[in-house]
This record gives C-alpha cells, structure tokens and sequence, in this order.
C-alpha cells in the first residue's frame, strides 16, 4: 500500500518508535493492567488505549524528565482511571457488568510493583524470603528442608532484599 | 566500598534483622555493632524501605506467572497507529485541497493526490453514520463508525455543548455488554471530530453510547448500514 503518513516530520520513526516501546514495556504495563482493572480485556483495552495515547502526544516525550517507562505507565495510569470512571457511570452495570476495583489505584501500583520485583529475583533469594517473612517459619526449619546452614538462609535474605532494592530502583522506586 | 571483614559476617544479618526476625544473642550483636558503624547503617538504610514494602505483596500472586498480553495486541495497536496515522494525513490533504483556489495545475495536482487516497485507502467495508436522536436544543452529537481488523473506530463530531467538558464514548455490543472506546473534550473553535477506537467489532456493535458533561446519549444503530462515502465526508470539512 502506499504509505500517505509520510510528508509528517519523524511520524515513521514514531511509529517504529512505539513498536520498540511496546516491545520493551507492553508486557509490565498489562501485568499492572490486569492487577488493577481485574480483567484481561479491559486491561487490552488499557493497554491499546495507552499507546494510542502515547503516539499521539509522541512530541510531548521529554526523555530528559523521565524515561519512557515511567512516562508510559503516567498515561496507563490516566487510562485505567478513565476506565475506571467509565465502568462507573455505564449505563446497564447492573444487569450482568464488571463491578470497578475497589482496590485504590496507588495501592495497586504498589503492590503490582513489588510483586513484580519479586518474580524478578533469583529463586534462592525469593524462596527464603516467601518462607520465612511470608510464610513465618523458623529459619532452623527452613534451613534444614533446603540442607543449608541457618546462616546461608540468613545471608541470603539479606542478599533477596538487596536485589529486591536493586529491581525496584530499576522500576523508578526511590527514597 | 571496601567491607571491613568485622562489618560482612554483621551485614548479612541486616535482612534478618530489617524484617524485624533477628532474635537473642545475634540482635544484641548486631545492634551494638550499628552503634559503632556508619557503613552498616548505611546499609540498613537501604533495606528498611525494602522490608516496609514487603506486606503489600501477596505470595500467591507472584508465585504464579506473570500475566501475558496476548500475541496479537502488538499488531493490533499498529494497525490502530497505521489507521489514524493515513486519516490524519488524509484530513490534512483535504484542507489543503479546500483551501486553494482551484487554479489549473494545482487543482490537477490536488486531483491526482485524491486519486491516490482513493485508490490506497478503503477498505471496502462500509461506514455506518450515526446521529443521536432526543438530545437539548441546539446540541447535535453524530458518529462514523469504520470497521477495522482490531474493532471499530469510532470519529465523533460533537456541537452545542460546554467548551471543555468531558466526553467518554463506548460501544454497547450483544447483552448490553459496554467497551470503552475513550474520552476527548469538546472545545469550540477547534477541529470538533474526535477519532477513538474500541475492540468491538461494527458487526456486533448495538449502540453508541456518549457521556457529555452529567449527560448521557445513547444511539441505537440502524440494521442496514450505510455504504461509504466520500462525498459525505467531504461535507464535515
């Protein structure tokens, strides 16, 4: 087909730009989608919407205020509130719709991040700390059933929290 | 940083202990060593945050896999860019092609650009018009409704109501099953078509349903939709 978008200064390179950020960040965005909408296709929806969005406005991104992830999840956040307010005032929720989140919006963001940097770091380091923080099981116990001395399992909750900081500082998090 | 061989074998209990699980013999050691060290309380600076975030995750999600965005929602959203990408450059032609006066040669340019759209766009599928019926006086809100791989989109031309206020439109399919197409707001004086896009397909689409301010229109479409036009079009211009 003849492409006709081209007399737009930068549009292909936008174009392809956003191709390379869906394929960077596509998957994180649907993961905190569906962690706040609680449903998959609204968090397509969301998904499609946000990088709609971000091509359009595509001028607008200042790499030197932010990087693209924090700028994308910015738009997706809008996103999910619109649908959000969307799914609240829809005509006809009653009969058979989708009831909204009740979970606040900053506390899903939250929690999706720091379940995010869990699944992100080593399985020894994630292990220990399900075990003995989530699970509460002594340290003697747990050492024992991974045939480890108490002291690596000790070592090794302070290696998890170190790379859990590590992960969450590459997810923007700061002090 | 070079760790003092004292400071490692205390550091690795930070964790333990920022989890607030470092019991006895081991806690009293490790604090009284805080008290003497920077460096480890540097470090137990670091983690506390980490140890504070830690409640608001739930094992049993992270467990399990992190959900994937099915494969074929990239292409989706490229073509969704593609489309808005030739409609925007169509409009833009289009102006340029009402603006001039149609003298010899550029009215013969004009006419082969056209030609161009004509043959490159379309894709043969028809529009649907729809006009919102029952609304205040002086308030006129139409729809074009273009079928596409990913859905529909959805190009609204709002009138008459407040400058800025707030849009949301969706489409209602089979069961009365609402999906969103997006927001805009109206603002007069400017370009008053707005292009959204939803995942519902025109075949399956039942209604248009526009939420304008506290208002809320919604516009049943007809079963026998109406062929593309062109010449339509080129009246909103």
């Amino acid at each position: 087909m003849i492409q006709l978008g081209t007399s737009t200064r930068g549009a292909l390179s936008r174009e392809r730009d956003v191709r390379e950020a869906y394929a960077a960040h596509s998957g994180e965005l649907y993961g905190f989608a569906v962690r706040s909408l609680g449903d998959a296709g609204l968090a397509e929806e969301a998904v499609q919407e946000t990088f709609v969005r971000a091509w359009r406005a595509g001028d607008r991104f200042d790499p030197k205020i932010g990087s693209l992830r924090t700028w994308l999840f910015a738009i997706l956040r809008n996103v999910v509130i619109d649908l959000g307010r969307a799914r609240a005032v829809r005509p006809g929720v009653a009969e058979g719709g989708i009831e909204p989140s009740v979970e606040p919006l900053e506390e899903a963001l939250l929690s999706w991040q720091v379940e995010e940097a869990m699944r992100r770091i080593g399985d020894d380091h994630r292990r220990v700390i399900v075990e003995t923080y989530y699970r509460g099981r002594p340290y003697a116990e747990v050492a024992e059933e991974l045939g480890v001395p108490e002291g690596t399992i000790k070592s090794r909750v302070y290696y998890g929290l170190r790379a859990l900081r590590v992960v969450l500082e590459e997810m923007g998090y700061e002090d | 940083m070079k760790i003092r061989n004292e400071c490692r074998d205390w550091r690795e209990l930070l964790g333990v202990y920022a989890l607030g699980q470092l019991e006895g013999d081991e806690r009293a050691g490790l604090e009284a060593h805080l008290e003497g060290c920077a460096q480890c309380r540097a470090e137990l600076a670091l983690l506390e945050p980490v140890a504070r975030m830690l409640p608001h995750a739930d094992p049993e999600r992270f467990e399990s896999a992190a959900p994937q965005p099915p494969p074929e929602l990239g292409a989706r959203i490229a073509a969704t860019i593609a489309g808005e990408q030739q409609r925007t450059a169509k409009r833009r032609r289009r102006r340029v092609f009402g603006g001039f006066a149609l003298g010899g040669a550029t009215a013969a340019l004009a006419a082969v650009v056209l030609a161009i759209f004509v043959l490159g766009g379309g894709s043969g599928e028809p529009e649907q018009h729809v006009r919102f019926a029952s609304l205040p006086q002086g308030v006129k809100i139409d729809a074009t409704l273009e079928p596409h791989a990913y859905g529909t989109e959805i190009r609204m031309y709002v009138h008459g109501i407040a400058s800025g206020t707030l849009c949301t439109v969706s489409l209602k399919g089979p069961g009365g099953v609402s999906y969103p197409a997006g927001t805009f707001r109206y603002r007069w004086g400017e370009d008053s078509e707005a292009v959204l896009s939803s995942a519902l397909d025109l075949s399956r689409t039942r209604a248009v349903v526009v939420q304008a301010g506290e208002r809320t229109f919604v516009a049943p479409l007809g079963r026998a939709p109406i062929a593309a036009n062109t010449q339509l079009e080129e009246e909103s211009t």
